[in-house]
């Protein structure tokens, strides 16, 4: 049918039928009397064959007709009259006409093939680079955009995609010019629901302003492409169709493989968080009834028979108690930190810190943790301000600091840095302890990751997963490295955005 | 240190096992203690009985924390010392700004608390030393404009000395960032640039006085809230 194409040159082939017929007639004109006139049909039979191959049917018939009068006119005697002296000019221009029409219909119909084959090949190129760049979309959204790109391209035209929404369908993705009004969503919802294409060019709801086809697979529709065309065109020729049919099932099936992986990673996470939680819950009881289970001991032991224990025991037994209780209080503050980091609502109250001044309010906090302790701090003389939130950047110095504590000799020293790289604050803190298994590197921030567990450590294994989360929320980041010598080294690096220009005083 | 003896301490909490506890600590260093469980009988005792301070728990069912303190504050001079959470910093600040004199975070331990009641008593005592003040290695002569750390005399600038005068007439106390702001430099509000002034100041004053800046023993910051100057 190619109902575009013809329209499109119609006009224009006839025209070159024409000139075709004038040149070969004008070739023969300057043969006329020297030669015999019915060996010219053999060039106007020549020029309905290339006019059967250039142009089409329709063309190589009109060349025929219109070459036989011009072979008459112009090259039959007499001249310049339609009338025939001779009889058998008549048969010559019966067999030309005969063999003009077969030869335009052969000739036609390979010229067809030809324009099909190629047309079949050039969409076999479109899909292929399709379904190759489907085939490397990962989620949803990323195969909605690849589907809308690529049809867009092909088809010179506006693309919406529609997925499956509550009881309904929604724009999952459309273009800024693809006409999205009430009826249009409409005309997308019917061609959804029963799985027929909807709109402009269809027999169903045709006054719709883009074309509607369902994306199914064999087991269900999963969205609606919506397709405009640039100039509000309406109809498809056959071949935009069957393009448009081709790209719609590799779409469907691409969109469809998208949303299941997209499940099952879904149903997967759901089952690690399940799992997580179990683990939460289980380390949570247990750190904390270690301690409860002290301090109950030992002030039963107290409140039972307070005059039998001895002094120097019943001494013994209360500090035993206040230690257990504070580490009880470390482990419920760092659930709530936790959960907070975790719970995403961790309100930052963000201001330009004196990085001195955080890191000095945190060694205070820690000054009964580091008796005895040699701790060195090295900070630029300059005021170095970096913007964060005072208390919640505290935590992380606190727990860092007291990890290099812990993890570490007592007696062994303690080393704190700043400066500043570029418009980034990095932080060191560094100790010579036991170090950290390389293996573990990655994971000690991990929730309830212990790397070495010396007897005397205790611990919940949140610190660290809540100073990733606190340095993270800051837009920041942190790691961990062994020393060469001994000992870890973790670095905290920040923003300093506008703040930190040290020493502006 | 002072003898605390003969003091009557109004603790305002809502918990029996807080006030049983604080009764026990307090009690067992002569200190006699006047309990109410809500925020209302909080007040009217604050208010009638004139206790010598009060512990007031920022969480009570009834009332609003900073509410009590401006209530009490209306007519009354009496020190409060607050008992908040940890992780509400704006409670602490606005309780301070409302007129208490300084906080603790749940969990505390006894010799905190006693530390804290001590420091305001002694800050309330007549003086002795006439204008000059004393903390640890920290001396402060108010009429001379002079100030020496272990006997050392320390230039400061006028406004490091007008800081320092501050937190030594209120040691003990926490000095929130707002406050400092408007005695110092007169500032009603808290723009940026003016918290940006006073921490290069009070970086100063520390490079100035502290035996080691990195590890401040004189000024402490108070994280988030403000300032307090800190004797042993």
């Amino acid at each position: 049918m190619e109902n575009s194409f013809l329209n499109r040159i119609k006009g224009k082939e006839f025209i070159f039928s024409t000139l075709l017929v004038a040149f070969v007639t004008v070739i023969g004109s300057f043969f006329r009397g020297i030669i015999d006139a019915s060996n010219f049909a053999v060039l106007f039979l020549l020029a309905v064959v290339l006019s059967a191959l250039w142009w089409g049917m329709a063309s190589s018939v009109f060349t025929a007709f219109f070459g036989v009068l011009a072979f008459d006119f112009f090259l039959v005697p007499p001249y310049n009259s339609f009338s025939v002296s001779d009889l058998k000019y008549i048969y010559t221009f019966v067999g030309f006409i005969i063999t003009g029409v077969i030869v335009s219909m052969v000739a036609s119909r390979a010229r067809r093939q030809a324009i099909e084959t190629k047309q079949r090949e050039a969409r076999t190129a479109v899909l292929y680079r399709f379904s190759n760049e489907m085939a490397e979309c990962e989620t949803t959204p990323q195969v909605i955009g690849a589907v809308r790109k690529n049809v867009g391209e092909l088809l010179g035209c506006s693309t919406a995609v529609f997925m499956p929404h509550k009881d309904g369908i929604s724009d999952a993705g459309s273009d800024a010019d693809f006409p999205l009004d009430t009826h249009e969503y409409a005309v997308a919802q019917w061609a959804f629901s029963n799985k027929k294409p909807a709109g402009s060019g269809t027999t169903t709801l045709s006054a719709a302003k883009a074309f509607y086809v369902p994306l199914e697979t064999s087991l269900e529709a999963v969205g609606v492409l919506g397709i405009r065309t640039a100039d509000g065109r309406v109809i498809f020729n056959t071949s935009e169709m069957e393009l448009v049919t081709a790209l719609a099932n590799q779409s469907s099936v691409a969109i469809q493989r998208a949303v299941l992986t997209e499940k099952s990673r879904e149903m997967e996470l759901a089952k690690k968080t399940q799992a997580l939680q179990a683990a939460l819950l289980n380390s949570i009881s247990h750190d904390l009834r270690t301690p409860l289970v002290s301090i109950t001991g030992a002030l039963s032991a107290l409140s039972q028979d307070f005059e039998a224990v001895d002094a120097a025991d019943r001494k013994e037994l209360l500090q035993t108690a206040y230690d257990d209780s504070l580490h009880l209080n470390e482990i419920v503050g760092n659930i709530l930190d936790m959960t907070r980091v975790e719970s995403g609502n961790l309100k930052l109250n963000v201001r330009p810190c004196d990085l001195r001044d955080l890191i000095g309010a945190s060694l205070t906090q820690l000054k009964d943790k580091l008796e005895g302790r040699m701790v060195a701090v090295d900070i630029p003389g300059d005021l170095l301000e970096v913007p964060v939130d005072f208390s919640l950047m505290m935590r992380v110095f606190i727990n860092l600091i007291d990890n290099a504590a812990k993890y570490s000799p007592a007696g062994s020293e303690i080393y704190i840095g700043a400066k500043t790289e570029g418009n980034m604050a990095v932080m060191t803190v560094k100790d010579s302890g036991f170090g950290i298994p390389s293996g573990d590197l990655e994971h000690i921030f991990d929730k309830f990751f212990r790397a070495v567990k010396p007897r005397q450590v205790s611990g919940t294994g949140l610190g660290l997963s809540i100073c990733r989360g606190i340095v993270e929320a800051h837009g920041g980041k942190i790691w961990a490295r062994n020393n060469t010598e001994s000992g870890a080294v973790f670095f905290i690096r920040l923003p300093l955005g506008d703040a930190g220009h040290g020493g502006r005083d | 240190m002072e003898n605390s003896g003969g003091l009557r301490i109004l603790v305002v909490d809502d918990e029996k096992t807080i006030r049983r506890f604080l009764k026990a600590a307090l009690n067992s260093k002569g200190i006699s203690v006047i309990e109410a469980s809500d925020g209302e009988q909080g007040v009217y005792i604050a208010l009638n009985s004139h206790p010598d301070a009060v512990i007031l728990d920022l969480g009570l069912p009834d009332m609003d924390g900073i509410d009590i303190v401006k209530k009490i504050r209306e007519s009354s001079v009496v020190p409060i010392i607050i008992l908040s959470v940890r992780n509400d910093e704006s409670d602490k600040i606005a309780a301070l700004d409302a007129g208490a004199d300084d906080y603790l975070t749940k969990p505390f331990n006894a010799g905190e608390l006693l530390a804290r009641i001590r420091t305001i008593m002694r800050r309330l005592a007549p003086r002795q030393d006439g204008p000059v003040y004393k903390t640890g290695t920290l001396e402060v002569d108010i009429t001379q404009h002079a100030v020496t750390v272990k006997g050392k005399t320390v230039k400061l600038s006028p406004v490091e000395f007008d800081i320092i005068k501050m937190l030594v007439m209120n040691y003990g106390k926490v000095l929130t960032h707002k406050r400092i702001l408007k005695e110092i430099w007169g500032k009603n509000e808290e723009p940026e640039d003016a918290l940006h002034l006073l921490r290069v100041t009070i970086s100063n004053i520390r490079n100035k006085i502290e035996p080691d800046p990195n590890r401040p023993e004189h000024i402490l910051t108070e994280p988030g809230v403000g300032y307090r100057l800190f004797e042993e």
